[in-house]
């Protein structure tokens, strides 16, 4: 954000524009060097509202056919309300440099079924500029915490006439976030199990607070409220809360239970005749995974929800079998 | 926020530049400086173009650091300390090295390409008072985050060695900064030495 109020040349007196995040800066009048001494902010970039009501509404209508949603939500589902508002974000440029070494261990069986670890020394560079963008507010039941899109048209004119949240987490919390976050993906990347030398520089290069264009759409099916948002830029939506169709939970439990049940049933029948464990153990296993998916879909399939919701069942349902199996890890 | 006019801390002539650059250079005294927590004046080199280097010509800005290194133990898995022996010499497990670090906007890439390139091979150059109206590439990199960077460019030149690089203890400090305008020409294919 350029702010130009009240701020003047030192040498000239001219009106001088200075970038938030920026403290050189050069006057247009008498050709100074500037200085803006204190913490000169961050640079604030808005984009342009690229959306109207009515593509707003076709994309919702469109999601509402897409996935297993509620087959007759296009004529049940009614429009409560639909607007836009700008949310607050914080993108961050984290560069990350250094070395990661260490071993890989591969076990492998010989002709005589001996078992043999192999170590594999690796040594991996990291140098990278890591992006991410965190939203720098509370999002509430949006479902929105980071950006899908970082481009488009930057403008401050819809400021006025679109309700704007403001920041409520601070600039040094995003970026000592960022740098956890990029050592950690920066290790992932490396990709060294076994870690016996690590030298890494993180440095934050860059960051700025982006205040991005979404359309919040509310609309009723029965009884019930649902939400959907709409990327004000490009048109797609980000996140949403749909029902679920009652049919395709029908034909998941019936198919799930008997596609899992036959299948444990034929580990068992078809292992006990075999001297390999691995049979039964195996259809078994896989028997209860598809009716540990059949049980997860069913509970949680009366409500198809997509974006980044704190409650968000169906993202994983594996994971959470695991759990619900006693931590069985899948 | 208050805004100051950027004045020489030596001469206090203003500084003029239409250009962002976070060292100041005085063409009224030849000093230039930084405003890292302060007002600092910096030690820096601008090294002399080839008398054949006439084209487009630009000085582009490095960090140069003077370090002591230290090893106090390594291991490589097929391999043997190699790099920093030769920079040592004789053996010895402890010496100097120059580091350098490209003091302009670089992408990771180039920044490699450039700190691991000057660093192997140490440029010698000979010194001239001015820039003499050549174009100065922007410096934005600080003092404090060169200084962080010289871990990188020296494992790096380790670990690029033949032989898996397993673990590396050693020591390095940083005894001078100073910033080295090196003398380049653009070309279609790039910045070509200027030296």
């Amino acid at each position: 954000m350029s702010l130009s109020v009240g701020l003047n040349c030192p040498a000239c007196g001219g009106a001088i524009k200075v970038n938030e995040g920026e403290h050189v800066l050069n006057c247009q009048y008498c050709g100074s060097t500037l200085w803006a001494e204190g913490d000169a902010g961050v640079l604030t970039v808005a984009y342009k509202n690229m959306q109207d009501r009515d593509g707003v509404l076709r994309a919702t209508e469109q999601w509402w056919r897409k996935g297993l949603k509620a087959r007759d939500l296009r004529k049940k589902g009614r429009l409560l309300e639909c607007y836009p508002i700008y949310l607050p974000f914080w993108s961050t440029v984290t560069r990350v440099a250094g070395w990661i070494c260490g071993y890989e261990e591969r076990t492998y069986q010989d002709r005589d079924g001996h078992s043999h670890t192999e170590r594999i020394p690796k040594e991996e560079m990291v140098l990278n500029d890591y992006n991410y963008t965190n939203i720098a507010c509370d999002p509430g039941d949006l479902g929105i915490k980071r950006l899908r899109n970082i481009g488009g048209e930057a403008s401050f004119a819809d400021f006025e006439s679109i309700p704007t949240f403001e920041s409520t987490t601070s600039k040094d919390d995003s970026v000592n976030g960022s740098k956890e976050k990029a050592l950690q993906d920066a290790r992932r990347d490396a990709g060294v199990p076994h870690v016996t030398f690590e030298k890494v520089t993180i440095i934050p290069k860059s960051i700025s607070q982006i205040y991005y264009p979404v359309w919040v759409v509310r609309y009723s099916y029965g009884e019930r409220m649902y939400m959907a948002t709409v990327d004000g830029v490009t048109g797609n939506v980000l996140s949403g809360r749909a029902p679920g169709d009652p049919l395709y939970q029908s034909l998941a439990v019936t198919g799930g239970t008997s596609l899992g049940g036959l299948i444990a049933a034929a580990g068992l029948i078809v292992g006990a005749g075999s001297d390999d464990g691995t049979i039964m153990f195996g259809g078994v296993i896989v028997g209860l995974v598809i009716l540990g998916v059949t049980y997860m879909f069913f509970r949680h399939g009366s409500e198809i929800i997509e974006g980044d919701f704190e409650d968000k069942k169906m993202k994983n349902p594996l994971k959470d079998i695991g759990i619900e199996l006693g931590g069985l890890r899948i | 926020m208050k805004v100051v006019q950027i004045k020489c801390p030596r001469c206090q002539q203003p500084i003029n530049s239409k250009v962002k650059d976070l060292a100041f250079y005085c063409s009224h005294c030849r000093t230039m400086h930084v405003r890292d927590g302060g007002v600092n004046v910096i030690d820096f080199d601008i090294a002399e173009f080839n008398p054949g280097a006439q084209q487009d010509r630009v000085y582009m800005p490095f960090w140069r650091l003077f370090t002591n290194f230290n090893i106090n133990q390594s291991k490589s898995a097929g391999g043997a300390i190699y790099k920093l022996g030769k920079f040592l010499g004789g053996g010895s497990n402890s010496g100097n090295v120059f580091i350098y670090i490209p003091a302009w906007e670089t992408n990771v890439s180039e920044f490699k390409h450039w700190a691991i390139g000057l660093t192997e091979a140490q440029p010698m150059y000979s010194l001239r008072n001015d820039f003499n109206n050549i174009e100065r590439t922007p410096t934005v990199v600080t003092r404090e985050e060169a200084t962080q960077m010289a871990d990188f460019v020296i494992v790096t030149m380790e670990a690029e060695k033949p032989g898996t690089l397993q673990y590396l203890d050693y020591s390095l400090n940083v005894q001078d900064t100073r910033l080295v305008y090196m003398p380049y020409v653009r070309g279609q294919n790039g910045f070509a030495p200027g030296l």
